[in-house]
């Protein structure tokens, strides 16, 4: 799917730049933690490409969008090159397991094909990348395609490992905090590393469905978790060793968040924000994203998700067990091409 | 060693539960509001020895009169889906029963106390129950992941046609999350997860008559929905114990109690006998270790009270979590108090289990000590529970102290009750002692202060 609007590389990092200011697109000095007076950062990157519905609602062409997310991550790093941002992150020898959402309102494709592409520019091969999710049939009813399993990434979802018993979750129970799970064999014997493929969406208990509980797709038992909007139970999954010790990047489909009516997708509450949003700290992405949901639902005259007892409460369980940042002013957010919180 | 009413692989008539091999859907009964009468018995799919073997031993189980019965009854229609698999399935789908409507095609489900909220595309608690597009689906409507036929003791039901067998079966699913359940290979699962025979309701009844016919000595008298807990497939349960008591067959639900009056009040139209586990008597345990609470059960108990229902209670015992002496005592008296001394109630032994692996199973003295306890609380028939050969395990006429039931095991040897009383002193011992009685049960109409 070509860009729409016809924007060239050229004209978006020139935009990109207004906003941003040279010293972004030409490398921030780039300390992941610790060294900044911020202790995560996180990167949208917005542009009118990324709005595009595309060709039967799936969004604009992954390689346009695989180029945002370049810059994205590039600045993220401050490296000149993408290759050398996801270089950070991941080995070539990696097995790299790029969780998406197909709940609802899904993941759009391009974007976790853009992900894959990503990894595939520090050697990856198609063989060592998998997009998926709970079922292979969720995945075909969400646009995924998986029926090429050499030029593509592989495609697949939990239940297509059943042959190895307890339908293609692991026989070994996790206990983390309260949640006791199977967790997906694409975690535990197939990945070596995980993506949050995410998206960015209202959610009727839990507040905000984003990067972390994107992970409630890799246990047998989500729905025994969904008590106290959630909460600790979304950060006692991700806490658990097999998403904790492998989740090394989150990917936020931000394109045309919902900021209403979630999980299942309901175009009236859906907007063009345009973005893509990347953070290795993946509670600061889901506090960043909830700003932005809460900015659009005060925009729409709609009650902050406090009002209507469903606040993401998860959030701060998350930054108490350790995973990452809640606390906003804590976070840099750093914006390419429009401002992040310009709603 | 026994459990009572846990699934052992030796006792299945199906085999364990078998997981999803990809497809996801695969199987799944789709769009059938209500499935076809009589689909056909379970079939193994190809290439599956260990299902045949199954197959082969639940048929001379129930002996050629199930074949009849079921073959007689082939499906006049079945769905693509259904033909793919022939009957194996993962998801049966069927209008659910019991729950509100709510806008943007939410729905609370009013089935449980949980109430869960569902959104459009989510599940409820319990992983079974589905919200599609505003519409509430049962994803389990005869989805059987488990069939066997059990000595009427094993649920345990021991008031209750003492010597008989129920035919006994489970769909995938629970409303708690008990870390120390004994079955959670089938009840903590989601549908899609397991592979399931269907089994449409009007069957079971049959089935039953066909177990009888096999082995008369040991007389399929109920069908038991068990193992799993019922109430979350409590469609199927309805359709089916009402389809049975027209073939003069009993029902009865081994149960959990979390359930809501209505729902409850609907169920105990066609069913003739109650066994619920009263997991403690603490709302801290509840919370703890089920994620449920204790209210919403001791209310389901005064319901079946109030409706007159046969019911008997389970405490599964376990160390150091709810078997104190002063927590059973107040139970006793509870029961006592609130429904009558003569409810049977049995004190199970604990085996380490699931996510309660670091406790060691029930000393026997503990359960001794719970029984003396309730007993002395003023209960009549007290039991000790998963302890073969315990002398706990016989009924005793509460007037003159004579065994009336011997039990070891699953040997039953019903010594001395005439009529529904102790053959030495002639007092009446409370339960349901024929069929006749049993299916002679009408529920009571709810009184105004429940």
């Amino acid at each position: 799917m070509r860009d729409a609007g016809g924007v060239t590389r050229r004209s978006f990092l020139a935009a990109a730049a207004v906003v941003a200011g040279a010293g972004l697109v030409g490398g921030l000095p780039m300390p992941l933690r610790g060294g900044s007076p911020k202790s995560s950062r996180v990167v949208v990157i917005r542009h009118e490409a990324l709005a595009a519905e595309g060709q039967g609602g799936q969004g604009p062409a992954p390689e346009r969008v695989r180029e945002l997310l370049d810059e994205a991550v590039k600045t993220l790093t401050a490296d000149a090159k993408a290759a050398d941002a996801w270089a950070r992150w991941f080995k070539p020898t990696d097995r790299v397991g790029i969780k998406v959402n197909c709940m609802g309102y899904v993941t759009r494709p391009a974007v976790a094909l853009a992900t894959a592409a990503g990894l595939g520019a520090i050697g990856l091969a198609p063989q060592q990348t998998i997009i998926w999710d709970r079922t292979s049939d969720d995945l075909r009813r969400a646009g995924y395609d998986l029926g090429n399993a050499t030029k593509a990434p592989r495609c697949f979802g939990t239940d297509a490992l059943g042959d190895r018993g307890t339908a293609g979750y692991e026989a070994k129970i996790v206990t983390s905090g309260g949640i006791g799970s199977f967790f997906s064999r694409i975690v535990t014997d197939e990945a070596t590393a995980l993506v949050s493929a995410c998206i960015l969406k209202d959610h009727n208990l839990a507040g905000l469905s984003c990067g972390l509980k994107n992970f409630f797709g890799a246990i047998h038992n989500p729905n025994k978790y969904h008590d106290n909007g959630c909460d600790p139970f979304i950060a006692d999954v991700c806490a658990a060793p097999p998403i904790r010790d492998r989740l090394r990047l989150a990917v936020c489909d931000a394109l045309r968040p919902q900021y209403n009516g979630g999980p299942p997708g309901r175009p009236q509450w859906q907007w063009a924000y345009g973005g893509l949003i990347v953070s290795t700290d993946p509670v600061a992405l889901d506090r960043v994203a909830l700003e932005i949901l809460e900015k659009k639902r005060a925009a729409a005259g709609l009650k902050p998700l406090e009002a209507e007892k469903r606040p993401a409460r998860y959030l701060a369980s998350a930054q108490a067990r350790g995973l990452g940042t809640a606390d906003l002013a804590s976070i840099e957010v750093v914006s390419i091409g429009k401002p992040w919180n310009e709603i | 060693m026994r459990d009572n009413d846990t699934l052992r692989g030796e006792d299945q008539l199906l085999p364990s539960p078998r997981r999803g091999r990809g497809g996801g859907g695969e199987g799944e009964v789709a769009g059938q509001g209500h499935p076809s009468p009589g689909l056909r018995p379970p079939s193994p799919p190809r290439g599956e020895g260990q299902l045949l073997s199954s197959r082969r031993a639940f048929l001379q189980a129930v002996g050629a009169g199930a074949c009849a019965a079921c073959a007689a009854c082939l499906p006049a229609k079945r769905s693509a889906a259904a033909e793919a698999d022939d009957t194996h399935v993962r998801i049966a789908v069927h209008d659910a029963k019991w729950f509100e409507r709510l806008p943007d095609k939410a729905v609370k489900c009013q089935l449980c106390p949980r109430e869960c909220t569902v959104a459009d595309v989510e599940r409820g608690y319990c992983g079974v129950r589905e919200n599609r597009g505003g519409d509430y689906k049962t994803l389990v409507y005869g989805a059987l992941c488990s069939l066997n036929i059990d000595p009427i003791e094993k649920k345990p039901l021991f008031h209750y046609l003492p010597g008989t067998t129920a035919l006994s079966v489970a769909t995938v699913g629970c409303n708690m999350e008990c870390k120390f359940c004994q079955n959670w290979n089938v009840s903590q699962y989601r549908p899609e997860q397991v592979e399931s025979l269907l089994v449409p309701p009007e069957n079971l009844a049959r089935m039953a008559k066909a177990a009888t016919i096999k082995n008369p000595e040991k007389p399929c008298l109920t069908v038991a929905y068990t193992y799993t807990e019922p109430v979350v497939f409590s469609e199927y349960v309805l359709d089916a114990a009402a389809n049975a008591r027209s073939q003069r067959i009993g029902s009865t639900i081994i149960s959990n109690g979390y359930i809501r009056e209505p729902a409850l009040r609907d169920l105990c139209k066609y069913l003739t006998a109650v066994k619920v586990d009263l997991k403690a008597f603490t709302e801290k345990f509840y919370a703890e270790q089920c994620a449920a609470k204790l209210a919403p059960v001791l209310s389901t108990l005064e319901v079946l009270h109030d409706i007159g229902i046969h019911t008997e209670i389970v405490m599964l015992v376990i160390p150091t979590l709810n078997d104190s002496a002063e927590e059973i005592g107040a139970m006793a008296k509870w029961i006592a108090t609130h429904m009558s001394s003569d409810v049977p109630v049995h004190f199970s032994r604990f085996h380490p289990m699931y996510r309660v692996k670091n406790l060691p199973p029930t000393p026997v003295e503990t359960l001794d000590r719970a029984r003396k306890v309730s007993m002395d609380a003023g209960l009549r028939y007290v039991y000790v529970g998963n302890v073969p050969f315990h002398a706990g395990e016989s009924t005793y006429c509460p007037g003159c102290g004579k065994i009336v039931i011997k039990r070891v095991g699953y040997n039953v040897d019903v010594v001395g009750l005439r009529s529904g009383a102790c053959g030495s002193c002639g007092r009446k011992i409370a339960g349901i002692w024929s069929q006749d009685e049993a299916l002679a049960f009408k529920p009571k109409e709810k009184t105004a202060a429940k």
